[in-house]
């Protein structure tokens, strides 16, 4: 089954006199399966807030729908089993850290025979016990973080939906965090999160999708998508002719402080038969080896490509 | 119940309440010290003030509401709420549920004190007084509907106006009498709850109350599924 199931979700801002032309979020088709840790990327704008809101029934869309376990978002029995946290997460500042968790496992429908453990326990994952009796107006941005994971893994959920969780952390923070985020899924939690911090990304998550303008650029599984980015290519020094050959085909270059040369290609068949040619003629001038990008640079040539294309 | 909960801690936890409480029953008290300037009507002039004094501490309960409710969608804090099994309208009932049982706590304390203050200038308590102040705590019913209808859908500052003149409209139905669109079933008729002749004088039965509450019930039961026709289709941040 897949946790999370798009299709055709599109999401116009504005009323219905005056809404605006251009979509949020535009015909989003994706299925994310079970045992995912799925991250969401794109710049700010791109749409990512906006489909998290979808997804939570915060927002409705103006075409398509959305599904959870196979149910809309608006199925509250559903939401027994979802963890959220939004984006710079406000909380009420009058009640104190334990109360707003009390409230929170009501709502959850925690019997009050486990209510009080389950508080201490996930205070605990999240090192915030000691601050359980304090009023949550005098938190800081970490420490509101913090509750709001808290109050997100209170029912042990099934999907774990998390809007930008990173962003406010210290970088011990955010190792905490990460760590909390693996241990869910060691734990058999699905998770779903936005973020900016793609180093993060790369490390934690197995599948990915990047949005930009509101329309999916690129979705799927990071080995699969990263590994078709292309071949890199080390010229010795001396080897100009080649290298003049080389360049205009070369999607990324760099010279070394040796005078050697460093050429990147992406991953077409002509280009492929071309290099291997050049290797056989000069074996030992050139080096080729398959070149899998990071994230970031796949990223960024993403995004570089949809903003040429519009 | 978790929702209603959640707004009695708030309103509890604001010192300008008991600030409110103290004020009123000070004001009541001195009633006492006017009998020359009332003629001697200073018991009835006591009683007149207490209902007066404490219609005016329900509507500003009723109207605390318009600011909690519209910050906490503006905030997100309501998102996070709305995250759990909770409907929107079960959100809406338990902040309604929230700011009545307060409002009935307060100006049932606020009756309490009068009582008391009245007992001790005067040495009685007659059935009549007590019935007019159990009609202001029931008023709190459908003025708190009227602030939640208008915090869904409008920012806190022009929600607690709006909320404030429909209060005095629906309070002004004798003399708008003419305008019947008004209290035809938009807005409620408060002059039910304001007997104060009635209150100082006798006359305001059981059967009244009863049936003055019940009609205060169904007119909140009917501005709130407005509300919540109006929230299912709110955009949340």
């Amino acid at each position: 089954m897949n946790v999370i199931e798009t299709r055709n979700l599109t999401k116009y801002y504005g009323h219905f006199i005056w809404k605006k032309k251009e979509p949020a979020l535009n015909r989003l088709t994706i299925e994310i399966p079970e045992g995912s840790v799925f991250g969401f990327l794109g710049p700010n704008g791109a749409g990512k807030t906006t489909t998290i809101r979808l997804l939570m029934d915060l927002i409705k869309p103006s075409e398509g729908e959305a599904l959870l376990f196979g149910e809309p978002p608006d199925n509250l029995d559903i939401k027994r089993h979802i963890g959220f946290l939004p984006d710079n997460p406000v909380f009420s500042s009058y009640l104190s850290a334990y109360e707003f968790l009390d409230i929170c496992a009501k709502l959850l429908r925690i019997p009050s025979s486990e209510r009080k453990n389950r508080i201490n326990e996930v205070s605990e994952i999240v090192k915030m016990t000691k601050h359980l009796k304090s009023k949550l107006g005098g938190f800081s941005r970490g420490m509101t973080q913090r509750i709001g994971i808290a109050q997100a893994i209170l029912n042990r959920p099934k999907l774990l939906i998390l809007d930008e969780p990173l962003v406010g952390l210290d970088p011990h923070g955010r190792q905490e965090l990460k760590d909390i985020i693996l241990e869910q899924k060691r734990n058999g939690t699905n998770v779903f999160f936005s973020s900016h911090i793609l180093s993060d990304v790369e490390k934690m998550c197995d599948r990915i999708s990047i949005l930009y303008q509101g329309n999916l650029l690129c979705f799927g599984k990071l080995d699969d998508l990263l590994s078709q980015t292309g071949s890199r290519v080390h010229i010795k020094h001396g080897e100009d002719e080649i290298i003049k050959d080389l360049i205009p085909e070369a999607t990324g270059t760099m010279r070394h402080s040796d005078g050697s040369w460093e050429l990147v290609f992406q991953s077409k068949p002509e280009t492929t038969l071309r290099l291997n040619e050049i290797k056989e003629l000069h074996p030992k001038s050139i080096t080729i080896t398959p070149s899998r990008e990071n994230l970031e640079d796949f990223f960024f040539r993403k995004i570089e490509n949809a903003q040429a294309i519009a | 119940m978790a929702i209603a909960g959640g707004t009695w801690r708030r309103i509890l936890r604001m010192r300008v309440v008991y600030f409110l409480i103290l004020c009123v029953l000070i004001l009541i008290g001195s009633a006492y010290n006017y009998d020359i300037l009332s003629m001697g009507m200073h018991k009835q002039l006591m009683i007149d003030v207490s209902l007066v004094l404490n219609t005016i501490a329900a509507i500003l309960i009723a109207v605390s509401i318009t600011f909690e409710i519209p910050k906490e969608l503006k905030e997100g804090v309501a998102s996070t709420l709305l995250s759990k099994p909770l409907g929107r309208t079960q959100y809406l009932v338990g902040k309604l549920v929230g700011i009545i049982v307060t409002g009935i706590v307060i100006t049932g304390l606020i009756t309490l004190g009068f009582m008391f203050v009245f007992n001790a200038a005067f040495g009685e308590v007659t059935s009549s007084m007590v019935k007019g102040h159990v009609l202001i705590m029931a008023s709190v019913i459908p003025m708190s509907a009227i602030a939640v209808l208008f915090s869904v859908f409008i920012p806190e500052f022009l929600a607690a106006t709006a909320t404030v003149v429909a209060i005095w409209f629906a309070h002004a139905t004798s003399s708008m009498s003419g305008v019947k669109f008004l209290y035809g079933g938009i807005l409620p008729d408060l002059n039910l709850y304001n007997l104060r002749a009635e209150a100082v004088y006798g006359g305001i039965s059981s059967g009244y109350i009863l049936v003055a509450l019940v009609w205060g019930i169904v007119f909140s039961v009917f501005a709130t599924a407005l509300a919540s026709l109006i929230f299912s289709y709110k955009d949340l941040k």
